[in-house]
């Protein structure tokens, strides 16, 4: 077990579930109250400045909703992806016992995180073409890692004397599978696709150098120009993001949760 | 030994000898020394991010080291106003820039003046107010240009960008980088000037980027380059002309602090025999080397410079 994975296991199985009465405790809604006041900080200071043309071709709600929009579609339909593959491989991958299938699968899926996504990103821009799926691409392999390791590790983690009683009262593999094994595992593998959509959120900003947009072109702009106004505005913006896809995700963690864990 | 310390310490050994191969290019090389005239000068030359900049600023630190000066090079800052900041704040000693773009950028111009030597005088002085001096400019012109793959030029029968205006909009697709797409004298202006269609259609890309995507012609058929890129010819690619000469006149000249050129005068007597020989086309096949072949901007420098018997 890798230490990641660990410590999303001892996580999901250690928080208490939240289902009766304390679920809309005041900690639940801490994050939501910091990105509200960090947006509205960023808002009424922006508000404040008097910005050049070349601030105000990028500081317009126009501009604004269309690169969230972009940004967002393409972290969700990445993670959506991530989830198809990496999801069913690890369930695959945690019914052979092979080690040498296992380095293999694994190696792979390294390579495609430890590998720069601005470099695969671009590789394959020159090699095939530009746009929304070539940057979609290089978010997948950048995020399969840690859903794919979370499915394997929260499948290993159930009680094989579960699983066993389970075979004993009749239950065909599959059914084991569905009824035992997978909501058993479901924290963890939650817990990976939170990571995976956090990544993806934060690498989604490369998608700006082929044409991919996302706010990564309000970062590299306000970079280039040097203009903080759209700098700070990208970032933040993103950060947010990445907060709120983050606090969603718990919520959804502690929703999935079967009850009596 | 025992095992732990030994894989220690030959896992340190490798990692030593790939750091060592990693070594940036900081320390310029010097050939044989031409004099002594610039004794006791030190600094960093700065760049901004490509290759006609790293090679530029390699080769006047290299002519300076020849002539008894002790300089460096830093090629890492990216972003040409960061290279200004990190200049104006004196972390560097100086750096090549372009008339056009400090008129424009640095010194809040909105229009651009068409003769070049009223364009230098211009800028010297606007910048001599800051404490910047600005040498004498070399001929070559880094202006914007737009290209197109030469037999997609021919099969539109279309020379300058007044020509482009009057394709029809699923023709008229452009490449260019974030930075050109928001900057006055950039893509807004551009597309005013020559009434270029609303309906264009463009693409945002890394520098790099451009090139290949404007050979391919997929996504675009037209973009965003400069003049003295070695690559435009490289991959058959043909500029198009600037007939209503919308793009700022763009000469590379040495900027340097005022009171650093002030204590080493002699700096404009060195650098008044390097900049009369680079011209666009000198540039042109300098950059050539850097981006088609691959070459290191260190070595192209010093080759250059030793051919020309400069150092």
């Amino acid at each position: 077990m890798t230490a990641q994975a660990t410590r999303d296991v001892s996580t999901a199985f250690g928080t208490a579930s939240n289902r009766r009465g304390k679920y809309f405790s005041f900690k639940r809604f801490g994050t939501p109250i910091v990105i509200a006041v960090a947006l509205l900080t960023l808002f009424l200071w922006i508000s404040s400045l008097s910005l050049d043309s070349i601030e105000l071709r990028t500081l317009n709600w126009a501009y604004l909703q269309d690169r969230t929009f972009e940004h967002l579609r393409l972290t969700v339909v990445a993670s959506a992806i991530v989830a198809a593959i990496a999801i069913p491989a690890g369930i695959a991958l945690s019914r052979v016992h092979s080690k040498a299938v296992h380095a293999v699968v694994f190696g792979i899926a390294n390579v495609g995180q430890s590998t720069p996504a601005i470099g695969l990103v671009i590789l394959l821009a020159i090699v095939w073409k530009l746009g929304f799926e070539v940057a979609l691409v290089g978010l997948v392999a950048y995020s399969v890692l840690p859903v794919l390791r979370n499915t394997l590790v929260g499948l290993e983690q159930v009680d094989s004397s579960l699983t066993e009683a389970a075979r004993g009262m009749g239950m065909r593999p599959f059914q084991v599978l569905t009824r035992i094994e997978l909501p058993l595992a479901i924290p963890v593998i939650v817990a990976g696709l939170r990571t995976a959509l956090v990544f993806c959120v934060g690498v989604a900003t490369v998608a700006t150098f082929i044409n991919a947009g996302g706010l990564g072109d309000m970062i590299v702009n306000g970079l280039k120009l040097q203009r903080w106004p759209v700098l700070i505005t990208g970032a933040v913006v993103v950060s947010c993001i990445a907060l709120t896809i983050d606090w969603l995700a718990g919520l959804a963690e502690d929703l999935l949760k079967p009850k009596g864990i | 030994m025992k095992k732990p310390v030994l894989a220690l310490l030959a896992t340190a050994v490798a990692a030593a000898m790939t750091l060592t191969a990693c070594g940036g290019a900081a320390t310029s090389s010097t050939s044989e020394q031409k004099g002594n005239e610039l004794e006791g000068l030190t600094g960093v030359f700065g760049a901004k991010d490509f290759s006609e900049q790293f090679i530029l600023s390699h080769i006047t630190s290299q002519v300076l080291n020849a002539h008894g000066a002790e300089t460096t090079t830093n090629t890492s800052v990216v972003g040409s106003a960061n290279v200004r900041t990190a200049f104006e704040t004196g972390q560097f000693a100086g750096y090549w820039e372009y008339t056009g773009t400090s008129w424009i950028t640095y010194n809040k111009q909105t229009t651009p003046l068409k003769d070049k030597n009223e364009m230098f005088e211009a800028v010297k002085e606007a910048d001599a107010k800051k404490g910047i001096a600005w040498l004498d400019p070399a001929p070559l012109n880094n202006t914007y240009a737009f290209a197109i793959r030469e037999d997609k030029a021919k099969e539109l029968n279309i020379k300058s960008l007044s020509d482009v205006a009057k394709l029809p909009a699923s023709e008229q697709t452009f490449c260019m980088e974030s930075e050109f797409s928001t900057r006055d004298d950039g893509w807004p202006g551009l597309q005013k000037e020559y009434g270029l269609s609303p309906e264009a259609k463009v693409s945002m890309l890394d520098t790099g980027v451009i090139y290949t995507a404007t050979q391919k012609g997929q996504d675009c058929n037209f973009g965003e380059v400069f003049e003295t890129d070695g690559r435009i010819a490289a991959l058959k690619l043909t500029v198009m002309e600037d007939d209503k000469q919308f793009f700022p006149i763009y000469q590379g000249a040495l900027t340097i602090k005022a009171d650093v050129l002030a204590k080493y005068p002699a700096i404009a007597d060195v650098m008044a025999k390097v900049s009369p020989k680079l011209t666009t086309e000198v540039m042109q096949q300098l950059n050539a080397k850097a981006d088609v072949d691959g070459d290191d901007p260190d070595e192209i420098a010093k080759a250059w410079l030793e051919s020309e018997g400069l150092i």
